[in-house]
């Protein structure tokens, strides 16, 4: 493997102005092959900005964006993505949404269209592959975009807020599933939420983020062991780690140093 | 139990329309009858079907005739329509130079139209064509240009980040994101268009039609003459309304149903 030497994403001084607004300073951030990164941080903090630069719908006023070593900034279609939006297309079925990368590329193939049924098969919706998104409740939605993402075979994931419009028991269904799928296939995750709870469930490492400017606060480790239960939730260890979090976020106490390692 | 409430469900759906229809009938049979009206007034039910067995041949060619006119000139407006949406989304100047036009094709009464189009174009199809074209033209124009600025700005951006051609990214993103308002209008149009075409063949016409058939029996003072091609022009305007209903249910079938269709490409037999 070459993640040892070669970073799965490297952003190097990557930073944003609109104007005069600041929206993201210079921010450096390495996330390794296989990694669960989250990115959490109240709204202005510039974490849809990292993440729409990553995307590369978006072109930084500074710095460079490298996957896989190979300079990508400003550049879009080297990572896979999913909003708290599904996008699917309402009058596309499900195993058509789920290729929507290849019909876009002039058509699915027959092996491509396989594999779609296949991933439909494996997280529980091979039932429904002739159903139109209509038809799906709002999870069932999610999970469908995210086989569309995976189905583009990107390695680096980008999910923005997936399951923020989802009831909280759906919500923790997802989690769980969006684990499975993740040790399964093998990718980098890089998950954007405003949800502390959500960040520390599913994460590796956690970014910090805060406004004004928006910046990279601080880089945690989650140290709970995986396969995580729902049990995990309340483990001392989970309590503390989200105590921390809300205190770099409020404000409103000093934080322990340890754990803590400088971003780069 | 539940199968028996739906097939009791379509059978209210059936029985309703001929119910209503059998009433209006009714009545216009019972007050001509009760008041004695005159014949060149208002005709009895009876009079008017006796003149549509009498006058089968000559009614179902003026039929014909509008049919042809309003399904010709209706494909032909919709899709001219169509085309000036795409490339109004398309150009900011074109649609900045074909809106004031669209607006004044509008503002002109259709008469006011007819009357300059049988100068142009004569006394045959043609100048008809035209009319029922400006009539569905309007309309499918401002529905498909909400239809393709309805599309997710969203979806158009993964739609660049899955690596979509223009081409692409219309045909299976913006193209069906125009349909339903696309058969909205069209719905709406159907019946407009037919009265369209009646109107142009007032105008003047010697290509016939049921409009043409319904001024010289009224000139006649042929009253169940002109019954009979109202009551036509009534069919003609359902007929025209169910035809684009079911292009729309072939067309559209996320709209009506959970599931693709068996038959169709979109779905997957394995």
């Amino acid at each position: 493997m070459t993640g040892e030497t070669v970073p799965k994403l490297r952003l190097n001084d990557v930073s944003m102005n609109f104007g005069d607004v600041t929206a993201l300073s210079p921010t450096a951030l390495q996330v390794g092959t296989g990694e669960f990164v989250s990115v959490v941080g109240p709204s202005g903090c510039g974490k849809s900005t990292i993440f729409n630069i990553i995307a590369g719908v978006l072109a930084p006023s500074g710095g460079r964006v490298f996957i896989d070593g190979e300079d990508v900034t400003g550049r879009s279609g080297h990572v896979g993505y999913m909003l708290q939006k599904d996008l699917l297309l309402p009058w596309r079925t499900v195993l058509e949404n789920i290729v929507l990368g290849a019909m876009l590329k002039g058509g699915a193939s027959r092996a491509q269209r396989e594999e779609g049924v296949a991933l439909a098969t494996r997280y529980g919706l091979g039932d429904f592959i002739n159903h139109y998104p209509s038809a799906l409740s709002g999870g069932m939605r999610q999970r469908v975009a995210l086989m569309r993402t995976l189905a583009m075979h990107h390695d680096v994931m980008l999910l923005d807020e997936p399951f923020g419009a989802l009831d909280s028991q759906t919500r923790m269904a997802m989690q769980q599933w969006l684990l499975s799928v993740w040790q399964r296939e093998n990718r980098t995750i890089i998950f954007v939420t405003h949800d502390i709870d959500e960040a520390i469930f599913l994460a590796d490492r956690i970014v910090v983020m805060t406004p004004r400017p928006g910046r990279i606060q601080e880089i945690i480790d989650v140290k709970i062991n995986r396969p995580r239960p729902v049990s995990s939730l309340i483990q001392p260890e989970f309590v503390a780690l989200k105590q921390r979090i809300l205190n770099i976020i409020y404000q409103n106490a000093s934080v322990e140093p340890d754990e803590v390692i400088a971003n780069g | 139990m539940d199968d028996g409430t739906q097939r009791g469900r379509l059978f209210l759906r059936i029985f309703y329309p001929i119910f209503a229809m059998v009433l209006l009938i009714g009545v216009w049979g019972g007050l001509v009858a009760y008041y004695d009206v005159p014949r060149y007034v208002l005709p009895s039910p009876m009079a008017v079907a006796q003149h549509i067995v009498d006058d089968w041949p000559a009614l179902v060619r003026g039929f014909a005739i509008t049919f042809l006119e309003f399904l010709l000139g209706f494909i032909f407006g919709a899709g001219t329509g169509f085309v000036f949406a795409v490339i109004m989304d398309m150009s900011r100047s074109a649609r900045g130079i074909l809106y004031p036009i669209l607006i004044l094709s509008q503002a002109i009464p259709i008469v006011a139209i007819s009357a300059a189009l049988t100068i142009w174009l004569g006394f045959g199809l043609t100048p008809k064509l035209v009319i029922v074209a400006l009539v569905v033209f309007f309309p499918v124009v401002v529905n498909v240009l909400d239809g393709l600025a309805s599309v997710d700005k969203d979806v158009l951006n993964l739609a660049r980040s899955m690596g979509a051609t223009q081409f692409n990214t219309f045909r299976h993103i913006k193209l069906p994101a125009t349909f339903s308002p696309l058969f909205s209008a069209l719905k709406l149009s159907a019946t407009f268009s037919v009265s369209g075409a009646v109107i142009a063949e007032w105008t003047a016409s010697t290509s016939g039609g049921i409009g043409a058939y319904l001024l010289q029996a009224n000139s006649r003072l042929n009253t169940a003459g002109t019954f009979a091609a109202i009551a036509f022009l009534a069919v003609l305007g359902i007929v025209s309304f169910m035809l684009v209903f079911a292009v729309e249910r072939l067309l559209t079938p996320w709209n009506s149903s959970s599931k693709a269709r068996l038959w169709s490409r979109s779905y997957w037999r394995g």
